[in-house]
């Protein structure tokens, strides 16, 4: 596409409409700085502009302990995606198999784990688990659901890639004799990645996000530690906007780079 | 499987009520969250800079923030600023919200499919602007995003977990679970049951879409 749509949309007004447009901007502006204008009175009419529920964010062991918590979060995150990427494998080349006895398990497995809620499955961990005997640490208890869920949306994601790949591509190994596993490993699967790569980091805003329920099983991540921040200062507001703001950079800047991975592949 | 049937004769009823409130929570939060995203993706294609920078903002913040930590903010910082909002429309609140975002970046890149030809073909036949977004631009974005809002609609009957954690009159299902395996030895079977209503109701919602999808496909 050449230009934006909304270009040729609205594109080169008359001297008349563009006043109106310049108009209309600035009562749009208006309407926004107003808005902008009400939520500060409101945080100062409420008594949250106090230094008290800020000052703290002057100190450095304040970063420090909100930094560990923001690596917590990435360790659990980075551990869940490996999980994910390397089950989500098995789980596709099992979806993939031709036997039935192999092929409809693991397609039973990969609609379990993406209808259910990662919430779900991590009190499964945090509740279930321990009365049958087994006790995770915090860290797996909310990293191994994370992975679990994910392994199963990424399974799909790996197959549409595999399903995208052109067929003479098979055909034109398996006629230079591969087998079939050299055929999919060394063939289908490399160029299948290309195609995903997008989806596949866009994924991994998903698994940061489901860390947030670290604090369900009080694993010291980032939204664990601002509950620890707030109880120590009684700041809710500011800690949380601090926290969201965090969470939103991180995952923003994930997005931009899956965009940015994405385009040269088409 | 002993242990399902004693189960459900404990809480089938419960678990009745709960994946009913699980859908009620998916519908309530999905329409309302659908046509917001509609009115964001209609008022961005506007040329008013102001309110297009407002708006991507708007996107940006709720594509990329975690639901759990926009539902604590909801319900736990809000009423420090005086701003009191009751645990169920906190969470439909919530999902609308994160839904109303993503339907708009959905809409957005469905718009990205229409070919430009068709907008100066539409200009040059003398419609106006907002004539051409509502004949020829909507009905071909809402196409075209058939298959992404039917796996949205998944996530977010998956995300109505979050009711429990907030106190939320009424337990929808994993909320229920997390009652029956603090209270008794159940945890397991009553796990068991709630993935299956979950997967059970993920399913239907696919097959509805795929259905959809093959009534609406526009092919090109």
């Amino acid at each position: 596409m050449s230009r934006p749509l909304e270009d040729i949309l609205f594109g080169a007004p008359s001297p008349q409409a563009q006043t109106v447009i310049r108009v209309v901007s600035v009562i749009a502006a208006a309407v926004l700085l107003l808005l902008a204008a009400g939520i500060v009175f409101r945080f100062h009419s409420a008594g949250q502009l106090d230094a008290r529920f800020w000052e703290f964010f002057a100190w450095p062991t304040t970063w420090a302990f909100l930094g560990r918590g923001l690596l917590g979060t990435l360790a659990s995150a980075a551990m869940a995606a490996v999980i994910a990427l390397a089950l989500g494998l098995v789980l596709l080349v099992g979806r993939l198999a031709r036997p039935r006895l192999v092929r409809w398990p693991s397609i039973a497995v990969i609609e379990f784990l993406r209808g259910t809620p990662t919430l779900l499955l991590i009190y499964v961990c945090f509740l279930v688990l321990p009365s049958v005997g087994m006790k995770l640490s915090t860290y797996w208890m909310l990293t191994l659901p994370i992975g679990l869920s994910t392994a199963a949306v990424v399974a799909e994601v790996y197959r549409a890639g595999v399903l995208a790949v052109p067929r003479g591509q098979t055909d034109a190994a398996r006629s230079l004799g591969l087998t079939e596993a050299q055929v999919f490993f060394f063939v289908v699967f490399p160029q299948a990645l290309r195609y995903i790569v997008p989806a596949l980091v866009a994924q991994l805003v998903i698994v940061v996000k489901d860390t947030t329920f670290g604090y369900v099983v009080t694993y010291g991540e980032l939204m664990q530690n601002a509950k620890v921040l707030i109880a120590n200062y009684h700041s809710l507001v500011p800690v949380y906007l601090v926290v969201a703001a965090l969470y939103c950079l991180v995952n923003y800047a994930i997005s931009r780079a899956s965009k940015r991975l994405g385009r040269p592949m088409h | 499987m002993g242990s399902v049937s004693r189960l459900l004769a404990d809480y089938g009823p419960a678990f009745g009520q709960a994946l009913f409130l699980t859908w009620k929570l998916t519908v309530v939060s999905f329409v309302p969250g659908f046509l917001l995203g509609m009115v964001v993706t209609v008022l961005r294609l506007f040329p008013l800079r102001p309110l297009r920078f407002f708006l991507t903002g708007y996107v940006e913040i709720f594509r990329n923030i975690p639901s759990a930590a926009l539902l604590i903010f909801i319900v736990f910082a809000l009423p420090d600023l005086q701003v009191l909002i009751d645990y169920e429309p906190a969470v439909i609140l919530t999902l609308t919200l994160v839904c109303s975002a993503f339907t708009a970046d959905y809409l957005r890149s469905g718009i990205n499919t229409i070919d430009d030809g068709q907008i100066e073909a539409a200009l040059s036949l003398g419609m106006r602007p907002m004539r051409i977004i509502s004949a020829v631009v909507l009905p071909q974005a809402l196409r075209a995003v058939v298959q992404p809002m039917t796996s949205l609609l998944i996530a977010l009957m998956l995300s109505t977990s979050l009711a429990s954690q907030v106190p939320f009159p009424g337990r929808e299902l994993t909320a229920l679970v997390s009652k029956i395996a603090n209270d008794s030895a159940a945890g397991m079977a009553a796990f068991a049951v709630a993935a299956a209503m979950y997967v059970a109701t993920g399913l239907l919602i696919a097959w509805a879409g795929a259905t959809l999808e093959k009534k609406v496909r526009i092919l090109r």
